[in-house]
């Protein structure tokens, strides 16, 4: 053992001072022979006789050598070494073909590195709780609805609980605002209402005083109530006896039992201030909770979700009114946070995982276009002795070296890159922990692992065929200037044509991408978004508790917000358009059978004050709108949109019919005095629902909030405070959550497509620059290659346009067979989008041969610079080659 | 190389038994005359590659059973000399009993039945 030791040390040791070693082999073999020679000639020998003797029982010289020299050092190390240093040479001597390569890859690298590190921070990454990878959401499904996602009742949360043994601990909670008196004006502030227990699942222990007890779900219960680390702080001056003292919250006193620690948040949208139990409510129908789990330890997820099926399929036989289609869907507790974000984020990380397919290709198909030059190289080697797996070793090493290179500067890149695309992303909608993105361990072992495999991938696409030369056939033919096998160029075309179809694919995805952005911009809304300020009330229900007393309030503040100057007039409604969407209605309309036994009439109903068509802007097709006249004790009226009164009257004739809702208005009669305009109600990108208006004035549902929408004179965004100041002197009770102008709410709106379009876009195009490049560098090595040929067409005669015709030909025939294949992907896959193109057709014709023709535009443009070099050779210049 | 035929270790492992025993015998030598005497002694085994013995020399030196140094042979020629170690010397003590007990093995294995 330590003579193995300090062999292997000597042999280490052997790496250095190679020269002077060789030096002293070489003497000792030397002296060797002449010994030998002496003992020869004393035999007798003649002198040649005895050098001859001497040389040839010696054996091969450079054979001991090599034998001596893989003895003395460690060889396998030494060819890495060599490998390396030879590599590093080659790339050094053309530093043209090394800047794109690595330029080309970083890009590639950069881009995975930059997207993974947000996955890394969002979805990876482990949740600030204890053993957080066993926390999981537990969601209602509804095979009536088909939602996966939906919540929970409050019995059926209680019989998952008690049913199951996979989980050490269970909760429900739930997200409301609440309302918060005191200080100078009432605040809406996000609150977490939770079961005891919700706490000890996540294993968090508040930072001062204690958890929920049991007792304190039940209804009736003194109301208690635990504050985030930001409520101690901002509200009550993070004072440490702040448990005990009360609060006003939702128009009941509430008393602090704890606080919770610094960086504590549940809710993955608006940070939550308040925490307090959920009341127990016995309805089995009424779902609202959404149910945490933690797993016992070594459950497997699969495992619970067996459990929780059996469960549901227990209830649904036991209350098959309520629960018939209800089932349950265990989902990772991170996977289920991150919740719409996940879908974009998977879908960029596919996408700049083709990009770096195509650089990788880009990189392989100009390296093959250089390995046929160094053909011969490798074939020499070849003959004089070096194995299959040596030449593979080298050439593996050669282009891995590469790809290390292209990681390094990649990583720069996406260090940049990544701040770039946190900003951007954050504008799309809410992603818990997108600001914790930053390059980690993961992050650098991610991109090395890339960087290998890329180099390990496109080396052995050329290395392996390269490595293997037939000798007889490529010495023959590069006997004379150096045309490579037909193998090379096949292998090269294949190469272009696959970087050219998944640039297409990409340019396809972003063109539709953009051209449903383009349609959403173009699409009127229906009203007019110009100076117009949106204010949002939340009303205290006891102090709020009837029609009267709500409009009461509301008919003060508009009169005193129709007197401020610069108000151009004022109204009220429910649903905001653009905002998402709206409840619908069921209704029967007078003198006519309901559609259907069990079924009314249904559209989507929505609240509005009398001016709301006027202040926003909606043209009035038939009728007239809401007035002051048209209150408590008169007539029941609605207003309808276009489309309810062309699908409810289809003759045109809906003025004056009457449809009746269920305790709306005196009789629940209510008579259509006006249609409207449509309004893109829901979002831009979806169509028009039928839709009636009722009166805020009027009796009708409960509508615990309202929004204020002004027109103003000039920039709405002036008004601001003098509108808050406005609603805090009417009631101090009553808390404005938000002012926004329309056109943020418009921009909001086309936030996500908006940042989607731009990343897209710019991934596309970088694949189009690579795919150019790649293409390129084919064609023009392919006019090097043939400028022999191409000397002697002119020489004949040829014409400049012919030859570069000739050129063009290769690289158009190639980007042709391209596009074909692309277009036929990028419909594939645009149709998997369909979703997040709203307003174009996955096959839109116009865009997919807008993107053709653009690829094909820039496949012209680069292989028309080497056919243009081509035509301009001096056939003597050439022809003086041979 | 190394990959060249799977006796080739046996091969060099006897060699270097038989360079050890010859370093005891004659004392310090340089390579030409250890693959001398190895002729001599094995008859035509090495008759045609005195080079092998030079990597084997080489092992048995970073193993330290041998040390070489530069000298000058009995009709003054330069060349390097290997003498056997303290190390050297228990080693080849070692293997010569290794080689007693297995040759008498496989001498009793040959040997004619109903003799033993």
């Amino acid at each position: 053992m330590t003579r193995q030791l300090r062999a292997g040390v000597l042999r280490l040791g052997g790496l250095f001072n190679r020269e002077r070693r060789d030096r002293e082999l070489a003497e000792e073999l030397e002296s060797h022979v002449a010994l030998h020679v002496e003992d020869n000639l004393r035999a007798g020998m003649t002198p040649e006789a005895a050098r001859r003797d001497a040389v040839l029982k010696l054996g091969g010289v450079e054979s001991i050598k090599e034998q001596v020299r893989d003895r003395r050092g460690v060889p396998g190390l030494e060819h890495l070494a060599r490998d390396l240093r030879f590599g590093a040479r080659m790339l050094r001597k053309d530093p043209s073909f090394t800047a794109i390569a690595v330029l080309t890859l970083a890009l590639g690298i950069g881009a995975n590195t930059a997207i993974f590190s947000v996955v890394n921070a969002v979805l990876l990454r482990p949740l600030p709780f204890p053993q957080s990878e066993r926390l999981v959401l537990i969601w209602a499904t509804n095979a009536e609805s088909g939602r996966t996602d939906d919540v929970a009742s409050y019995p059926d949360f209680e019989a998952w609980r008690a049913g199951s043994k996979s989980f050490e601990n269970m909760a429900a909670f739930t997200t409301r605002g609440m309302i918060l008196a005191g200080g100078d004006q009432a605040e809406d502030v996000a609150a977490v209402q939770a079961t005891p227990g919700f706490f000890e699942t996540l294993k968090i222990q508040p930072a001062l005083g204690r958890t929920f007890r049991p007792e304190e779900s039940e209804a009736g219960a003194s109301h208690v109530a635990l504050l985030s680390d930001g409520a101690w702080k901002s509200r009550f001056a993070g004072r440490v006896d702040v448990v005990g003292r009360t609060f006003r919250g939702n128009e009941e006193t509430y008393t602090i039992i704890g606080v919770m620690p610094p960086g504590f948040k549940f809710s993955p949208n608006e940070v939550e201030q308040i925490y307090t139990p959920l009341v127990r409510d016995p309805s089995r129908g009424h779902g609202f909770l959404r149910v945490l789990g933690r797993l016992r330890p070594g459950t497997q997820t699969a495992a619970a979700q067996a459990e929780m099926d059996v469960i549901t399929s227990r209830l649904a036989k036991e209350y098959p009114k309520t629960n018939e289609r209800v089932g349950a869907r265990i989902v990772l507790l991170v996977t289920a946070m991150v919740g719409k974000g996940r879908t974009g984020l998977l879908i960029f990380l596919s996408v700049v995982a083709v990009v770096l397919v195509i650089a990788c290709i880009n990189v392989a198909a100009l390296m093959s276009a250089r390995s046929a030059t160094r053909q011969r190289e490798l074939t020499v080697r070849s003959a004089l002795g070096a194995s299959r797996k040596r030449l593979l070793q080298q050439l593996l090493t050669e282009s891995t070296l590469l790809a290390l290179a292209g990681g390094l500067l990649g990583l720069l890149l996406a260090s940049w890159g990544t701040r770039l695309l946190v900003a951007l992303l954050a504008q799309s909608f809410p992603i818990p922990r997108l600001e914790n993105t930053h390059i980690d361990g993961w992050v650098l072992l991610f991109t090395l692992a890339l960087s290998l495999v890329t180099g390990i991938l496109f080396g052995s696409v050329l290395a392996v065929p390269a490595a293997s030369p037939d000798l007889n056939e490529v010495l023959r033919e590069s006997s004379r200037t150096a045309t490579e096998g037909a193998g090379g160029r096949r292998a090269r075309s294949l190469l272009v044509i696959a970087e050219v179809s998944l640039a297409l694919i990409l340019l396809s995805g972003a063109g539709l991408l953009l051209k449903s952005l383009l349609v959403l911009r173009n699409t009127a809304p229906g009203f007019s978004t110009e100076n117009l300020l949106t204010v949002d009330f939340s009303l205290p229900k006891n102090k709020f508790s009837n029609t009267i007393e709500r409009s009461g309030f509301f008919t003060n503040m508009l009169a005193r917000v129709a007197a401020l100057p610069g108000v151009r007039s004022a109204a009220l409604v429910a649903d905001l358009p653009l905002g998402g969407g709206s409840d619908s209605l069921g209704f029967h309309i007078a003198g006519r059978p309901d559609p259907a036994p069990d079924g009314a009439f249904s559209a989507s109903f929505n609240i509005v004050s009398a001016g709301y068509f006027h202040t926003m802007a909606i043209p009035l097709r038939a009728g007239r709108e809401f007035t002051e006249r048209d209150s408590v004790g008169a007539p029941g009226v609605i207003v309808v949109n276009d489309t309810a009164a062309r699908t409810f009257w289809p003759g045109g004739d809906a003025l004056g019919k009457q449809i009746t809702v269920p305790g709306a208005g005196d009789s629940g009669t209510l008579t259509v005095v006006g249609v409207t305009g449509d309004v893109r109600q829901r979002s831009l990108g979806s169509a028009p629902q039928p839709e009636i208006f009722l009166n805020y004035a009027q009796p009708g549902p409960a509508w615990p909030w309202l929004v204020l929408v002004v027109r103003t004179t000039g920039d709405p965004a002036a008004l601001t405070g003098a509108i808050r100041n406005m609603a805090q002197s009417v009631d101090r009770n009553v808390p404005v959550s938000r002012v926004r102008t329309m056109d943020d709410v418009l921009s909001g709106t086309l936030a996500q497509p908006r940042v989607y379009t731009l990343l897209l876009v710019f991934f596309a195009t970088l694949a189009l620059a690579l795919a150019a490049v790649g293409l390129y560098g084919v064609v023009s090595y392919t006019v090097t290659q043939r400028m022999h040929e191409l000397g002697i067409r002119m020489a004949l005669g040829a014409e400049r346009g012919d030859v570069v015709w000739l050129v063009l030909r290769q690289g158009l025939s190639l980007t042709l067979t391209g596009t074909v294949i692309g277009l036929a992907g990028g419909l594939a896959v645009t149709r998997v989008l369909t979703h997040l193109l709203p307003g174009v057709q996955p096959g839109d014709p116009l865009t997919l041969s807008a993107v053709a023709l653009l690829l094909i535009g820039v496949a012209l443009a680069a292989s028309y610079l080497p056919a243009r070099r081509g035509s301009r050779v001096e056939p003597v210049v050439t022809l003086r080659y041979e | 190389m190394k990959d060249t035929e799977p006796k080739a270790d046996v091969w060099q492992g006897t060699l270097a038994l038989m360079a050890l025993k010859t370093l005891e015998t004659l004392g310090p030598l340089h390579g030409y005359g250890i693959a001398r005497r190895i002729e001599q002694t094995s008859g035509d085994l090495l008759s045609v590659n005195y080079g092998t013995l030079y990597p084997a020399l080489l092992k048995l030196e970073q193993e330290g059973y041998i040390a070489s140094e530069w000298g000058v042979s009995d009709n003054n020629r330069k060349a390097k000399f290997y003498k056997l170690t303290r190390a050297g010397r228990k080693q080849l003590e070692k293997q010569a009993r290794e080689w007693e007990r297995t040759t008498g093995i496989i001498a009793r294995f040959f040997a004619p039945e109903g003799r033993s």
